[in-house]
């Protein structure tokens, strides 16, 4: 590979790799080696790649980035400002892929929840994370994140322990002398039947460009029970790539509520592996690009078992030049007998110059089965809004209305009252500003 | 053994039925013994330009193929099908079968070959003015007969092979030939184009009615002969068509090619309807032998109002690879697609459609019906495209998949991509399999469980066969029973 980014990642991870925690661990060395080598092989997708067909990274493939943040430590970042209602846990903030102990809170945990910076973790213990940097990656984001992700979260839960308040887990970007990329892993485990909620939460502490790449790999065993709410709201030239992997035995239950705001070009790939009898993921979320942005989101649901069942519910809004993806996959592996999923997609075109793509995918192996899909694009409702109009609201008003009522099913189902009305809000704040992005 | 041998067996039990229908032979598996005039397998330049000679084309159309077979060499062979394809050895086919004897009217044809058309069905010869129908056959690659010409002509309509519409209308033939599929569009069309042997050319004048239905039964007989044939349509402003494709080739142990390609253009106010039942030879039930049918079918709705509707019912072909399209260019244009695609023991299908909107108000409309039984796999991938310009787009998108059995697979990828903020795009898909309860409440009323089974994908599949010409109509629902034997048990 000959592009600038491809140069740039061959010379910092040099640099950078024997420097890494868990460097000098043999196996470790040689997975990291590995995949930088498949990194340099092949680079960044191409336009031809199908997963990457509407995602650009040319721009990208002709940026030059730093690798992580040598003061990271020292960027100012208001810590009052990181409070979400509801969420009083224990927290972990990420600032330009490093941990920040000054604004974290990992103390005094509740009985049953291990948490910790993954790179005390990789120093200390890297045997234990074998299982995770020793795995294959997927594609060449993973394999970045693969060789140089240094730094992250583990969090374990006990069996059959009931974490009450939400982790609250923090990535900033910050303004540094010039542009970077950042690399960060989370490790999640649920023992049986613990329960857990987890919110995710991206930002920017002043404007910047960075590059950031976000790896959760996340296993639930039997019977344990999972929350995971996202509120994306990185800094409008952010380029952030992230994949949340969840592995779930018999009987665990993922629900997921994402709202993705933010960012100049993002992608977030979830994938859900039903491993086990009965297990459920569900997921709701909304992406609503306006300005320049690109927000991409991409299931890859994968019913293994016997009465396994995913529900997914998504709405899109593109505004401006925005463009928003949506591509859903639910495969149903043979022998999955009794699997039920469901996926919807409806998405709202307000724009002459936004894009809506979206892609359900139903690939099904099995025949005692309950599957289907369905996608919309399309506009407000004109009797809708001649309707508010007719009440005396202003235009507008009535459009913001509608628009945020069509967001916010997939907002419902979330149980914790205080974080939804919180991410009713930004929503709420988000939409009109859609629009008005194009100028700027 | 027939449905109606079943019927007078009535201790036949499930398993009696599955056997006996899972040793049943392809019906349409014969093969006419008469001298063919073939090339050497292999594909040069030489080739290509013996095709030409042969064919006794003008200049410029040996040009056009050659362009074609050296684009074709830059290519390589697209892969992103959910198909498992065998290699292919192009060197290996003969890209030129023709019969020796060149008859010169319908009672000069070969007796043996009309024989095998009796044997299909066709309604070629009187039969064919019973049936209202004018058929131009297709055997191998050379059209051998066509009927109800003067007819045609009378109209004004020019209906005949490829082979002489390049002589006879060079100037249509150039005017459109490979201006809805360029030659090098994908890589089985730069194959056709290169040494594409005939097909059918139709073209219907301003403002006329085709006063019946075209219809065209092509045929793969020779062995290891690989056939690409190249249809073209054409309707000028204010003309109206109605055209039959069926397929079905004999028993073979080898996998042949079939690399079609047909282009239809609509100009102002015309309307194309084209219609396929696809027989070919499926392969056993251990996926031996069978059709590679790998086609690109597309159609431009470029004047204003124009309308352009394919129907396929896809139950032949070891692997169908294809996605009758509609380019929506005219303003009002509108297309439609409807399919009935069935895969049953080891095929493959990777078959859908392409829907660009650009011209203002444009509507479409896909009803796409999988039925997947055996080890079949079935897969419906479909692009609707909404431009910038396309200021009040409409489609509606409905893929059903029906499941048989325990081992086959459905699959749906549709490819939605809206830039206009006036359009409106639908689309939904579910998969089941033939619910229990339905199947209760047939046997209760004392229907077999294949008999049952057969009116419930009736039923699934009735949105499509409405849209068929009648007689086609009944073939596709009788080729459906007949695929479907011994799904069940």
């Amino acid at each position: 590979m000959s592009n600038a980014f491809a140069v740039a990642v061959g010379e910092a991870a040099a640099a950078t790799l024997p420097r890494l925690p868990g460097a000098g661990v043999a196996w470790l060395d040689a997975a990291r080696r590995a995949h930088l080598a498949a990194f340099l092989r092949d680079g960044l997708p191409a336009a031809r790649n199908e997963a990457w067909k509407y995602t650009s990274l040319r721009a990208l493939e002709q940026r030059a980035l730093a690798l992580g943040d040598a003061d990271a430590a020292a960027r100012a970042v208001d810590a009052q400002a990181l409070a979400l209602p509801g969420v009083n846990g224990p927290r972990m903030v990420f600032v330009n892929g490093a941990f920040r102990a000054d604004l974290s809170y990992i103390d005094d945990l509740p009985e049953g929840l291990e948490l910790q910076p993954l790179a005390s973790v990789l120093a200390r213990d890297a045997e234990s994370l074998r299982g995770v940097f020793g795995a294959t990656a997927t594609d060449a984001f993973d394999r970045l994140n693969a060789t140089l992700a240094g730094d992250g979260v583990l969090l374990r839960v006990a069996t059959g322990a009931r974490i009450a308040a939400p982790v609250h887990l923090v990535y900033l970007g910050a303004p540094a002398v010039a542009d970077l990329a950042w690399h960060a892993r989370a490790v999640i485990e649920l023992g049986a039947d613990a329960e857990l909620a987890v919110v995710e939460q991206h930002g920017g502490a002043g404007p910047h460009a960075h590059l950031g790449t976000l790896v959760s790999d996340i296993r639930l065993q039997h019977g344990a029970h999972l929350q995971w709410n996202v509120l994306q709201e990185a800094d409008t030239g952010a380029t952030l790539i992230r994949r949340s992997a969840f592995r779930l035995a018999a009987d665990a239950v993922v629900t997921l509520h994402a709202l993705e705001l933010g960012g100049a070009l993002v992608r977030h790939a979830i994938t859900a592996a039903l491993e086990g009898d009965r297990a459920c993921f569900v997921s709701r979320g909304v992406f609503a690009p306006g300005g320049r942005q690109h927000l991409e989101t991409r299931l890859d649901i994968r019913h293994r078992r016997r009465d396994t069942a995913s529900d997914a519910l998504w709405r899109g809004v593109a505004d401006g030049r925005g463009r928003g993806v949506l591509h859903g996959a639910i495969t149903i592996e043979a022998g999955a007998d009794g699997a039920a999923a469901q996926l919807g997609n409806k998405n709202l075109l307000l724009s002459a110059h936004a894009e809506i793509d979206t892609q359900p995918v139903l690939e099904i192996h099995a025949d005692e089965v309950k599957a289907s899909h369905g996608a919309t694009v399309g506009q407000l409702d004109e009797r809708a809004l001649f309707y508010l109009r007719s009440r005396g609201l202003p235009l507008e008003q009535a459009r913001a209305l509608l628009t945020s009522a069509f967001c916010r099913v997939a907002l419902d189902g979330l149980d914790n009252a205080p974080l939804r009305e919180h991410l009713a809000a930004r929503l709420a704040q988000h939409l009109p500003r859609l629009a008005g992005d194009v100028e700027a | 053994m027939t449905r109606e041998a079943l019927r007078a067996e009535p201790e036949a039990t499930n398993a009696d039925v599955l056997s006996a229908a899972l040793e049943r032979r392809y019906s349409a598996g014969f093969v006419t013994d008469i001298e063919t005039d073939s090339l050497p397998p292999g594909l040069d330049e030489d080739v290509i330009r013996a095709i030409s000679a042969r064919k006794g084309e003008p200049a410029w159309m040996t040009d056009w193929r050659l362009a074609a077979y050296r684009h074709w060499l830059t290519m390589t062979p697209p892969n992103w099908a959910k198909l498992d394809i065998a290699p292919i050895d192009f060197q290996s086919i003969s890209y030129y079968a023709a019969p020796r004897q060149g008859p010169k009217s319908l009672a000069e044809v070969d007796p043996k070959l009309l024989e095998t058309y009796e044997k299909l069905g066709v309604p070629l010869h009187e039969r064919a003015r019973l049936a209202g129908v004018a058929v131009d056959a297709v055997f191998d690659s050379v059209s051998v007969g066509t009927t109800f010409r003067k007819e045609l002509a009378e109209a004004g309509v020019i209906f005949g092979s490829m082979s002489e519409a390049i002589r006879e209308h060079p100037e249509l033939v150039r005017q459109y030939l490979g201006s809805v599929v360029p030659a090098g569009d994908n890589y089985f069309a730069a194959l056709n184009s290169a040494v594409f042997s005939d097909g059918s050319f139709v073209f219907i004048p301003r403002g006329v009615r085709c006063p019946m239905e075209l219809s065209t039964y092509f045929r793969i007989n020779a062995l290891n002969t690989g056939q690409f044939e190249r249809t073209l349509i054409i309707a000028e402003d204010d003309s109206q068509v109605s055209y039959l494709e069926g397929c079905t080739a004999p028993m073979r142990d080898e996998n042949q090619l079939h690399a079609a390609v047909v282009e239809l253009v609509a100009l102002a106010r015309a309307s194309i309807k084209y219609s396929t039942v696809q027989n070919w030879y499926p392969g056993d039930e251990n996926g031996v032998g069978g059709i590679y049918n790998f086609v690109t079918k597309r159609g431009d709705c470029r004047g204003d109002d124009s309308k352009i509707s394919w129907t396929q019912v896809e139950t032949g072909s070891a692997i169908t690879w294809k996605y009758p399209s509609c380019v929506l260019r005219g303003d009002r244009s509108s297309g439609e697609f409807h399919s009935v695609a069935l895969t049953h023991h080891r095929q493959q299908a990777d078959t859908g459609t392409k829907m660009i909107h650009i011209g203002r108000d444009t509507k479409s409309k896909i009803i796409s019906k999988g039925i997947s039984a055996g080890r079949g796999q079935n897969s419906y991938r479909g692009l609707v495209k909404v431009e910038r310009s396309a200021a009040g787009a409409r489609n509606y998108t409905q893929c059903d998949s029906l499941l048989i059995g325990k081992r086959c697979g459905a699959h749906t990828f549709p490819y939605i991509e809206v830039k206009n903020p006036t359009a409106i795009v639908e689309h939904e898909a579910s998969t089941s399999k033939i619910s229990d309860d339905q199947l209760f409440y047939c046997r209760s009323r004392g229907i077999s469980e294949e008999d049952a089974v057969s009116m419930i994908v009736d039923g699934f599949c009735r949105q499509v066969f409405r849209e068929l010409p009648m007689e086609f109509a009944v073939e596709a629902k009788k080729l459906l029973e007949v695929s479907l034997e011994g799904a069940v048990g």
